[in-house]
């Protein structure tokens, strides 16, 4: 029965045109980028610093460096919008729509409901990052040739230079931590669609939720805070380019991501399980 | 088949559902009436646990809906007004997945409901295509998939044109009949309730004001034919003496309760009034509902 149920859920959710926004743009985007760095001068900035730590650039010029830094903006930006699209319709759609008075018409538990649904929506984040991750590799393959990994980014203080092989290996470890991401933000999202709200207000509540909390955790006094902001952990597949991996600091966010996802699911199930359902 | 004691809900300061008690009996065909707002989806959305009561308690087949929501919604099956569907998908695809919210459904038992309902050969299509008369075939279908012994109908006719209204009227008697099933009949239409229901209850603001057969509802004295040699002066005393209710044809009063004939043939003629004919007539289901919702005071017997 779950798994029929949790079939059902996929079919609806997979059923709906707007679940296959998030995938067509993040193509889009994939295709864009490589177009820009392969045409343009794009990658001279990386090229530079490079060079400049004793490296030569054209053997990172590759197919792995350019998905790896395309996930920078996309994962930051985009792939948080379409999950909370996702995550704002799984329950406030059904309720605007009229389905969740047709389905609890029937002998089901809404927290049963609600797990099936939050389950769906695992699967549905998997899917959005294998699309990131693997077709943005595929993509990046057909404008650059197959090389060492290159992977910059000076705010977290991470240099890293790989050969291919240990390259590739970092970009799939890196890839299976954006799922904690991006399924923290679907939880997120998901949780504000239990309440007696639109399905656009839950997404707008749930990006902005994780504006401020950007924001605030950019803000420099409270950097010493910053253990107690969201964002600050969903940025942890960072770490998966850098020499040596802080392995601490990896299980440090997983474990915060992990604890807030189940208070989304608990607050979920809490505000879903109290809220009177009608037309 | 349903049992609610004491039901109410509280919306805030409003009261949707105050004190309801009401009893439908297996086999069945109930009729639930009250006016916009009466609190008539509220108390099924209790019935169905979709509402949680402020207090009180809904049992369906003697289990308590909140607490045994399993075992007490597994034998029901529920339309509503406008029903909703996953317009996307395919009208099979839909009773799929909302039987097996209930249990698991077979591909021939939902072949036989498509067919017992008149969908066969659209079933594959998606439900955004569908008329007005179909989306209410599949919700039937998709109510009658497990084999309910209790149908609620909330306001199963809405929308729908003549031909829809007869079909449905059709169908409720088809399922009392062939499936021997109890059905709760919400309505506005009055027409409807009288040619199917063989038991009402009425709701207003909340309250239950009538429980009992039609026919009783029906056979109540208190719409009077009355001949007077001034009809309009006669209803504007008998109104001001709290007599009579309301007036209409020019010819007949609905009596208020515990009035008699005698009590308004007396108080005309001591006016001066010459009464020519006083008679009690049978009254329509609406003529019972109208009165019931001017009076305001419960005749519940």
């Amino acid at each position: 029965m779950f798994l029929h149920q949790l079939r059902n859920e996929l079919w609806k959710l997979f059923g709906k045109k707007r679940t296959y926004i998030g995938f067509g743009m993040l193509l889009l985007a994939q295709n864009t980028f490589n177009v820009i760095f392969r045409f343009t001068n794009a990658f001279r900035f990386y090229e530079r610093t490079l060079e400049g730590n004793g490296y030569a650039a054209q053997q990172f010029l590759s197919a792995l460096s350019i998905c790896s830094i395309m996930l920078i903006p996309l994962a930051g930006l985009l792939m948080p919008l379409y999950v909370a699209l996702v995550g704002g319709d799984l329950v406030a759609k059904e309720a605007e729509d009229g389905t969740l008075r047709m389905i609890l018409s029937r002998p089901v538990s809404r927290v049963r409901l609600l797990v099936v649904k939050w389950l769906a929506g695992f699967i549905f984040t998997v899917g959005l990052v294998l699309v990131l991750s693997v077709l943005g590799l595929l993509s990046a393959r057909l404008f650059f040739p197959w090389g060492g990994l290159f992977f910059w980014n000076p705010e977290f203080g991470i240099f890293g230079v790989f050969d291919a092989d240990a390259g590739l290996k970092r970009y799939v470890a890196a890839s299976i931590f954006l799922v904690s991401h991006a399924f923290s933000i679907m939880g997120l999202a998901s949780m504000f669609s239990c309440f007696n709200i639109k399905p656009a207000a839950a997404t707008i509540l749930a990006l902005s939720f994780l504006f401020v909390d950007l924001i605030l955790q950019s803000m420099p006094y409270f950097r010493e805070y910053h253990n107690f902001f969201i964002t600050y952990h969903l940025q942890t597949w960072h770490y998966l380019f850098a020499q040596p991996i802080p392995w601490w600091r990896v299980a440090q966010s997983l474990s915060v991501l992990a604890g807030a996802n189940v208070t989304f699911l608990v607050v979920g199930v809490v505000a879903f399980h109290a809220r009177d359902i009608k037309s | 088949m349903i049992e609610l004691r004491s039901l109410t809900k509280q919306f805030g300061p409003r009261r949707a559902v105050d004190d309801l008690t009401l009893t439908v009996p297996a086999g069945e065909i109930f009729g639930l009436l009250g006016h916009n707002g009466a609190g008539k989806s509220t108390a099924i959305g209790m019935m169905l646990g979709q509402v949680w009561p402020t207090s009180g308690e809904a049992k369906i087949g003697g289990f308590d809906v909140a607490r045994q929501r399993r075992q007490a919604l597994q034998s029901v099956g529920a339309i509503f007004e406008s029903p909703a569907f996953y317009d996307y998908l395919s009208g099979y695809r839909n009773l799929e997945i909302l039987s097996h919210y209930t249990a698991p459904t077979s591909r021939r038992r939902i072949a036989e409901v498509i067919d017992w309902v008149g969908l066969t050969g659209r079933e594959a299509s998606k439900v955004k295509t569908y008329s007005h008369g179909m989306r209410a075939r599949l919700a039937l279908a998709q109510a009658l998939l497990p084999q309910p012994k209790l149908m609620i109908l909330d306001e199963p006719g809405d929308g729908l044109d003549p031909e829809g209204l007869h079909e449905i009227r059709q169908t409720i008697l088809r399922l009392h009949r062939e499936l021997g099933m109890t059905i709760l009949l919400s309505s506005h239409l009055l027409t409807e309730v009288e040619q199917l229901c063989t038991r009402i209850a009425v709701l207003k603001e909340g309250r239950l004001v009538f429980e009992g057969h039609l026919a009783e509802a029906k056979s109540r004295q208190n719409l009077v034919r009355l001949r007077v040699s001034d009809f309009p002066a006669a209803v504007e005393l008998l109104r001001r003496e709290r007599l009579i209710l309301d007036s209409r044809d020019g010819k007949h009063v609905i009596l208020a309760a515990g009035t008699g004939t005698d009590q308004v043939v007396r108080r005309l003629v001591e006016q001066g009034m010459p009464v020519f004919e006083v008679a009690a007539e049978e009254m329509t289901l609406e003529d019972f509902y109208l009165s019931l919702m001017k009076s305001g005071r419960k005749a519940a017997n």
